[in-house]
């Protein structure tokens, strides 16, 4: 068979990917949840022990099971599920009252909008390129 | 030898991409892998997919076991056993 490669969209907003298949919806948006986690731990991992931060990469950053982790530690499969929630929770908690994650993707968002606008070159960029300016600063 | 197919996380803090890979399942924790099969890429809007279809089917035939990130990956890709 020859060798094919898949170059998918799988939109960041479910409302994008909703007149596609609603059951791949579904698996795009667990998928989400790993990329979530990932973002809540480079910004508020640090505010974890290290026994939380251990067991939490294990099972975001090596995909580990909860099972595969039990064994590991030696402790319970449901000890390191509620670990694992309470984490997330606790972060979620922090981004809840700092707002880190929303702020950085939005500043991302703008800079990269801003860059796109400036290799235009035009009367019409540059006055689009202000308005971002000044959309990131209100944010900051 | 039980091998797995699993997620890893690659990238620079707040720049997670992550690659598909076949590790062997004793030991999950050590960082090798026996090969690459493809990667996923949630930095790009929208995000980038790619697998070798090729090497995958060849190893889930092998008896690869995706963990359940990846069997949904596999199922966006539409790669099937």
């Amino acid at each position: 068979m020859l060798l094919k490669k898949f170059l998918l969209a799988c939109v960041k907003k479910k409302h994008l990917t909703a007149h596609l298949f609603s059951c791949m919806i579904a698996k795009v948006n667990e998928m989400e949840k790993i990329v979530r986690q990932t973002l809540l731990y480079d910004f508020y991992g640090e505010l974890l022990n290290s026994h939380q931060r251990k067991l939490y990469e294990d099972a975001v950053f090596g995909d580990l099971s909860l099972s595969e982790i039990a064994e590991e530690e030696g402790i319970s499969r449901q000890g390191v599920h509620d670990l694992i929630r309470r984490c997330d929770r606790l972060m979620e908690d922090y981004e809840e009252k700092l707002h880190l994650i929303h702020k950085f993707s939005e500043t991302k968002k703008q800079v990269e909008r801003i860059r796109r606008l400036a290799l235009q070159r035009d009367e019409e960029s540059w006055s689009e390129i202000v308005k971002a300016c000044d959309g990131i600063l209100e944010t900051l | 030898m039980a091998v797995k197919m699993r997620l890893r996380r690659m990238g620079q803090k707040k720049a997670p991409f992550y690659r598909i890979v076949v590790a062997d399942s004793r030991s999950p924790r050590d960082g090798r892998f026996i090969e690459e099969v493809g990667y996923y890429d949630p930095t790009k809007d929208p995000s980038v997919i790619k697998i070798n279809e090729e090497l995958a089917k060849k190893w889930l035939a092998t008896g690869a076991q995706p963990t359940e990130t990846v069997a949904k990956l596999l199922k966006i890709a539409g790669i099937e056993k």
